[in-house]
């Protein structure tokens, strides 16, 4: 019977590893670490998947006291001959059964979870941009022949202002988000649109210039910076970790040079215009700079639908 | 039987050697950080590694588990009549219905391979199935408005996207269809691996013995225990391969920077070849890979971008161990080899004429 018993171990081995990654998941969710892991908007569809998986439990529970009950029901075997079946089917199974590919397998499944166990959950803002390249600035808006228009905002907006941001239809809703800002007295980069604004300051750098901007983030500095700049920028994730990137902006000061690498600060100053990258974009020139404290999730979001928000 | 048995043994050999070796590497990578008492946990590349690892199963964890259960689903519910009658004999019609399939049901490769597999031991045919798992990454709404997104001031790249994945599919689909004839299942009892004892070896008698039961004892409930039975065995068999694959990405992701790779990309055809090579490393899903792509756009070519774009969700190192499980190793081969000369040749070709 120690084929029974081999299955009955396999049974077991699967019940603890979905209960493992059941609990595993619950937990991350409860405690709002799964924000470290993934996006928002997939947070829902893991805590289906939990439900899903404990759905798995309680059948693997019932296959696992099956087999522990009548042993025969798990080899597909007549009752008569099954004793000595048995030992003919395990010896066919033999070769693909040998320990350590078992073991193998089982410890692929059972890595993650000791992975979760014992390692802390960390954030990973600026230390990972030095693996991933930064990224300063889309490209601005051009007319490639393109007739540019006017974009359309609900309210009254100052005819002037549409003047400014003249776009073609593919960039209107920079230019929307754009006219937004403009008539803000200090444009904060906040959590909420981060990336979308970055690109509208970007595309319509000229109209910028002079304003104040008020952003919080990491330090970051790359080989192509001179002495008195560095970068301030967020990690923007869109489903996991294996896809962050860092979008940030090229800052200007005299003693940039105080500031350490990864170090989270809020800063105030004035949009000027650069060229980084052979690309046109903007750059602060630092007013102020006050420590700040890293937030939990140090993650932004790119918002696909950000113009339907704009009314 | 011995044959098979031979054959799997060999696949099986290589893909546990692999998995042997990276354990070992992170044991390797522990007794470093031990070195300093205290570092194992701080050590930042294992923090990275393992934070990376995790956040990919989980991101997958939803997708495997509807692919499982659809699996199941075919298994027990769906004749191999009803594949035949809704596949149109006539291999272009069969082509675009898989392509509309695609759009219908838009999962990723996570969840299609398992599918997909029951799909074709149903009996569907290979080419519909393998323009299936071409074009259901790509082709569908989901991924078509995450790519204008990240993409908003150059539809070109969104259109050259989905115009190419159409393209290749369509290709691929013709080739397989005109040139391979033979079942390219891996043996049926090679598909099952043996985490499972219940359902894996005698498929058929396993079948009639169910169907016993199901008429004699358990009538009603043994419908519902079969599809979980058959769910929770698919779960352990393609999520080795999936818990594999996340080892693997995030292993290189963690020690391979992306500036590294950025500086052999540099001159026309190279860079295309390496954003292939970075799609296929990084398996990333292919809802968000647009957003990694476009943070490239101010240093290499736009057909490049479309390589990295097409040739991601088509063939990466996630996806491709889920395949070996499923296909024999000559077909994955040929598959990807097809892939791989497609999407260069096509992203050359929209480089010189289409995007600028």
């Amino acid at each position: 019977m120690g084929n029974n018993r081999v299955s009955i171990v396999h049974h077991l081995l699967k019940l603890v590893i979905l209960l493992g990654f059941t609990g595993y998941l619950v937990y991350l969710a409860l405690t709002g670490e799964i924000l470290l892991f993934i996006a928002p908007h997939l947070v829902k569809y893991v805590e289906i998947a939990a439900a899903g998986l404990f759905l798995f439990c309680i059948f693997q529970l019932y296959f696992s006291i099956r087999s522990l009950k009548q042993p025969d029901a798990a080899h597909d075997c007549d009752h008569g001959h099954c004793h000595h079946h048995d030992l003919e089917h395990g010896h066919s199974h033999e070769p693909s059964r040998s320990l350590w590919k078992n073991v193998m397998i089982y410890g692929l499944f059972i890595l993650p979870l000791l992975f979760g166990l014992f390692l802390p959950n960390q954030a990973f803002a600026g230390s990972l941009a030095r693996n991933k390249g930064m990224n300063v600035g889309g490209e601005a808006v051009t007319s490639d022949g393109v007739p540019l228009d006017l974009a359309q905002l609900v309210g009254n907006e100052d005819a002037a202002i549409k003047q400014l941001f003249r776009s073609d239809k593919y960039n209107r809703d920079y230019a929307k988000l754009g006219m937004l800002l403009y008539q803000q007295d200090l444009i904060e980069m906040k959590d909420e649109w981060f990336i979308e604004k970055l690109q509208a300051l970007h595309s319509f750098a000229d109209q910028f210039e002079g304003k104040q901007i008020k952003i919080k983030g990491f330090i970051y500095r790359e080989n192509e910076l001179s002495e008195n700049q560095f970068i301030i920028g967020r990690m923007a994730m869109t489903h996991c970790i294996a896809d962050i990137s860092p979008y940030g902006i090229v800052t200007e000061s005299p003693d940039a040079s105080s500031y350490a690498n990864d170090t989270w600060v809020t800063i105030t100053g004035t949009i000027e215009k650069t060229t980084y990258h052979n690309q046109t974009v903007i750059k602060i020139i630092v007013e102020n700079v006050e420590p700040a404290t890293a937030p939990v999730i140090p993650y932004v979001y790119p918002d696909w639908g950000f113009a339907q928000k704009l009314q | 039987m011995r044959n098979a048995a031979a054959h799997k043994g060999s696949f099986k050999w290589n893909s546990h050697l692999l998995a042997a070796s990276s354990l070992a590497f992170i044991i390797v990578l522990y007794f470093f950080s031990t070195q300093a008492p205290g570092m194992i946990v701080n050590n930042p590349k294992l923090q990275l590694f393992k934070m990376m690892f995790i956040s990919i199963i989980i991101e997958a964890m939803p997708f495997i588990l509807i692919g499982v259960v659809i699996s199941a689903l075919l298994e027990v519910f769906v004749s191999e009549q009803t594949i035949k009658r809704m596949i149109p004999s006539n291999p272009i019609l069969g082509i675009i219905t898989a392509s509309i399939l695609g759009i219908i049901f838009p999962i990723c490769e996570c969840g299609m391979v398992p599918a997909i597999r029951r799909l074709i031991q149903k009996g569907m045919p290979l080419y519909v199935a393998t323009t299936f798992i071409v074009v259901g990454p790509i082709l569908n709404p989901i991924v078509f408005w995450s790519t204008f997104t990240a993409f908003r001031n150059k539809p070109e790249i969104v259109y050259s996207r989905m115009g190419l994945a159409f393209l290749i599919a369509l290709i691929l689909g013709l080739i397989v269809y005109r040139f391979v004839k033979t079942d390219q299942l891996r043996v049926r009892e090679a598909a099952q691996q043996p985490l499972q004892h219940k359902h894996s070896h005698h498929h058929d008698h396993h079948h009639d013995h169910e169907h016993e039961h199901a008429s004699e004892h358990r009538p009603r409930s043994n419908k519902l225990v079969e599809v979980m039975s058959h769910s929770i065995s698919e779960f352990f068999e393609m999520g080795k391969f999936l818990i594999f694959g996340a080892l693997l990405v995030g292993l290189l992701q963690t020690f391979i920077s992306k500036d590294s790779l950025v500086a052999l990309g540099q001159g026309q055809g190279s860079a295309n070849l390496l954003m292939m090579g970075l799609g296929f490393i990084l398996s990333l899903c292919s809802t968000s890979d647009a957003f990694v792509a476009q943070s490239f756009i101010t240093t290499f070519s736009k057909g490049s971008l479309v390589a990295f774009m097409v040739l991601g969700p088509m063939l990466n190192l996630k996806g491709i161990l889920m395949m070996l499980a499923v296909f024999k190793t000559r077909y994955v081969v040929l598959y990807s080899s097809l892939v791989i000369v497609l999407v260069y040749a096509g992203t050359l070709i929209l480089d010189k004429f289409l995007l600028h």
